[in-house]
This record gives C-alpha cells, structure tokens and sequence, in this order.
C-alpha cells in the first residue's frame, strides 16, 4: 500500500500502456537501456532478459548505462537489474544514470483512480485524468494532465490540463474549490458569502474563461443555464 | 528602510498567526504604511486562511525561494487594504524546502520596498523557527497565561537572545479579568516576573476573535472588539507612541447589577 501511495505522487508522463517498457540502444560509449518505468519492475526485468537472451553472448564485456525516461529506480531495483546484467557479462556504469526532462507530451486517456479523501498538504499529480472516489479538502492540490472528476466535495484546488489542454473539464458531485485552474487559466469564487450550488457540476474552458454549468445542463446538449461569469480572474 | 518583526512564541495555538494578521492589518490600516507578511509555517500554512486570501495563492514562498517566480508575482495584495501584502507558505512541502540564507534574502529584498516586514513564525524551535528568525530586527513574544506557554516562550527568549536580538518584547494574549480577579489565573505581573521582557500588550479574551478569523477578517477593523482595541493599542505602541494598557475590568453581569441594587457587596 505504501508503495502505492509514493507511485499516485509521482509526476507520470501519462504514456500509452502498450508501449515496449524498454529500449536498449547501442552508442560509442557502449549500452543505452531506457526505461519506461510506468511498468511493473518484475515485467521490465523480464522484458530486459529476454532481449539479451535474444542476442546471446554478443552484448558481453559492454558496459552499460540506464536512462530512466519516466518515474524512478529504487535503489533495491538497481542492484536488482545489475545483478542481471552481471549474469550477461555487461557491466553497469552507476555514475553515468540519466534522469530524462520529462517532455511534454500528448494527451491521452490513462486515468489515475483513487478511492481516499485527498487532505491538506496533499498533491495528487497525474499526467492523464484523475478520478477521486472521495473528498477533496482544502489546502490540498489535484493536477491532471487531462480531466479531473470528484465523485464528493471538491473544497481544495484543482488544476486540470496543466500542461495546457484548454479541452480538459473539472467535475465534482459538489464544485466549492479554492481555487480552478483549466490549463493556464486561473479563477476564483468571488468573496463574501455567496450561494453554493447543491447539485454537481462541471467547470470548463469558453472564450479562456472558466465556466462553470450544473452537470445535468452539460447532459443536455450543452445547454447552459447557469454560467459562472462572476467568478474572477 | 523598513523593520523585519518576527512573532514567535514556542508553543503551538497561543495566537501566533492572530496577532501577525491583526498588527498587519493594524499597521496598515490606520498607520498607513506599507506592511507585507510572512507565513513561514511551510505545511500547515494558516495567515492565508485567517487573512481570507486563500484563494487568491498561485506562488508561494518556496516558489519564490527556488526562482520559480518573481517575488512581485508571489506578493498578494489584501482585498481591503492596498498597502497590505502576504507572502503565502507552501502546503505540499516541508520546512527544510526553505533555508535560513534564503530567508535573510528575501528579507533583505523585502525591507527595500515595505515600512514592516512581519513574520509568522511556525510553533516549535526547531527548522521552521531558525528560518522565522534568521532574517528579522526585532521580536514579538508571544504567550498566553498559562504555565506551559510561559515556560516555552522563556525557552524562546533564551533562544532570541542567543542569536542576537536585543530586545524582544512581550505579548500576552487571552487574558481573562474575570479569572485573574478570582486568582484563578496568572496575571500580568506573574508572568513579566518571569520573563522579564518589555510589554508590547495585552489581548483579552474575546469571543470576537474565532467570529473574524472563521470570516477571514482580522478583529483589529472591529471598532467593538476589546482584543481589537488591544491590538490597535499595539499597533500605536509600535509606532512609537505612549499609550496605557487598556483597562481590563469587566462590565458587571446583569446579575451582578441586580445585587449591588440591593446593596449586597460585589467581591470584585
């Protein structure tokens, strides 16, 4: 479980699944290995294994380095994977690991699901959606790539398509953030007491101003009726 | 070239994020100057929640520190009072994610621009605190009447003194006459025995103060707040002048009222 948590605040890529976990390369220095860590590591050893398998003794007395594109290498993990490349006779250059800038990349539909209340302090990132089988709480942040839905009260703030997919929708059973962020654009609830909505709702990006609808007029054929021109910035 | 104030007191809830709202707010409002604000409780930020603005953070201190931004950028204006600015803590990171020498920077760079630079220090003494006070002049004490939190803000006297402040002066706050007449309470002679420090002020209890900050809105703007009045007394004394302690003498009950018409004796 603790594993699971320290992966959710990990910022991901939002990568196709399907894609080869990994990718071995040969340069002037010797070995590349690039990993896609988004992938359990029993199945990138796996995968590694049975590409040197493939190429028998060709690969030994190389000397290799690793370059992870996307999450990160325990240190467990590390010896794990020299160990193997040991077997092969390729030795692991630990000095010359490479940490990837994470690119930006295209948006796709990989959803990050989660069944807890989010509390202040919190920071969920996600590359791709999110969804929230629980409460939001104020002083705690959601970023999603893509959308972001809260199936309970969203109180904290959330920030949907941070990497600026202006198409990205933030819904919530109840809509009462902190603050909204639809990629670049930020709003507010106006101050003062103002009334809250009792029925879900849906903020999106018109015009690069954040609306916000209640979610059964977004059912009906985008039909608006309520739009939330009074919040500001 | 303004003044760096940090208000700190050791132990948690005595109204350390209170009085640096209410000061601000005070120094800002009816002295006119320019004040900014600093909530270096880095995880459980609260001046933000207190002042109202909690909406309105997109960077905060550790934006700032790490040059994520520009700290006009990071700088919140009051939404009552233009001269009045908070520079917001981070919630999703902790103490370490800021260091003393980034601290005195900021100060440093903040003094240019403001007459007071108030910090709100986090509880406790240990990295939260050194970073609260690695870049300020001067010292707010603050404590409450209560055993405990006079204990710890002598620890933290001892502790200002160590690195250099001269004299750091005295808050005490939730003072209730009423208790301190039945001897009930510590009063203010009690704890200037032990802590031996200047007095800035007293606060007495009032109910006011959990009504302003659940609406967000510091109770020194409360013309009929008495913790209000206390802490404009503060704001006045800080600016120089000579103001007396408010007189904390509590009206009579209505029951009180009805036995002295009776000519029974009140004890107070």
């Amino acid at each position: 479980m603790k594993n699971i948590d320290k992966k959710m605040f990990l910022e991901f890529g939002g990568e196709k699944m399907n894609r080869e976990p990994v990718a071995i390369k040969g340069t002037k220095d010797g070995l590349t290995i690039i990993l896609y860590k988004n992938t359990e590591f029993e199945k990138v050893k796996n995968v590694i294994y049975e590409k040197l398998k493939k190429n028998g003794e060709f690969f030994k007395g190389a000397k290799a380095k690793i370059f992870i594109k996307e999450g990160v290498l325990e240190k467990k993990e590390m010896e794990d994977l020299e160990r193997l490349l040991g077997n092969f006779g390729i030795s692991l250059k630990k000095d010359a690991m490479l940490k990837a800038v994470p690119l930006p990349t295209h948006f796709t539909t990989t959803t990050l699901y989660l069944k807890k209340t989010i509390r202040s302090g919190q920071k969920v990132i996600y590359g791709g959606n999110i969804v929230i089988l629980g409460d939001v709480n104020p002083g705690s942040e959601v970023l999603a790539g893509g959308d972001i839905i809260v199936l309970g009260a969203l109180r904290g703030l959330a920030h949907a398509g941070f990497k600026g997919n202006k198409s990205a929708i933030v819904a919530a059973h109840r809509l009462l953030p902190t603050q909204l962020r639809i990629a670049d654009v930020i709003a507010r609830p106006p101050d003062g007491k103002h009334e809250t909505s009792k029925v879900p709702e849906v903020a999106r990006l018109k015009d690069d101003m954040i609306i916000i609808e209640p979610y059964y007029s977004v059912l009906e054929n985008n039909k608006s009726n309520q739009e939330g021109n009074q919040w500001v910035r | 070239m303004g003044q760096v104030i940090v208000i700190t007191s050791g132990k948690g809830g005595v109204g350390k994020t209170t009085a640096t709202a209410n000061i601000g707010t005070g120094l800002a409002h009816f002295m006119r100057k320019r004040v900014v604000m600093i909530d270096t409780d880095i995880g459980l930020r609260n001046l933000d929640v207190v002042m109202g603005l909690e909406n309105r953070i997109v960077y905060d201190i550790v934006d700032v520190v790490n040059g994520e931004c520009r700290l006009k950028q990071a700088l919140i204006r009051d939404k009552r009072f233009d001269n009045l600015y908070l520079l917001p803590a981070a919630q999703t990171k902790d103490k370490t994610a800021v260091s003393p020498d980034q601290m005195k920077k900021l100060c440093e760079q903040l003094k240019e621009d403001f007459d007071y630079v108030l910090i709100d220090s986090p509880a406790g003494i240990e990295q939260g605190f050194k970073n609260a006070i690695a870049g300020a002049e001067k010292a707010f004490v603050i404590t409450t009447p209560e055993v405990s939190a006079v204990r710890d803000a002598d620890r933290v006297i001892g502790l200002l003194e160590a690195a250099g402040f001269e004299e750091p002066k005295l808050i005490i706050n939730r003072i209730r006459p009423d208790m301190v007449k039945k001897g009930d309470m510590m009063d203010i002679n009690d704890i200037l025995d032990i802590l031996a420090i200047g007095l800035l002020g007293v606060i007495p209890e009032d109910e006011k103060i959990v009504i302003s900050t659940n609406r967000g809105e510091p109770a020194v703007v409360d013309e009929m707040s008495r913790a209000g009045q206390a802490y404009r007394n503060i704001t006045r004394r800080i600016e120089g002048e000579d103001v007396p302690l408010m007189s904390l003498d509590v009206e009579p009950t209505l029951f009180e009222k009805i036995k002295m018409f009776f000519g029974f004796r009140s004890k107070r």
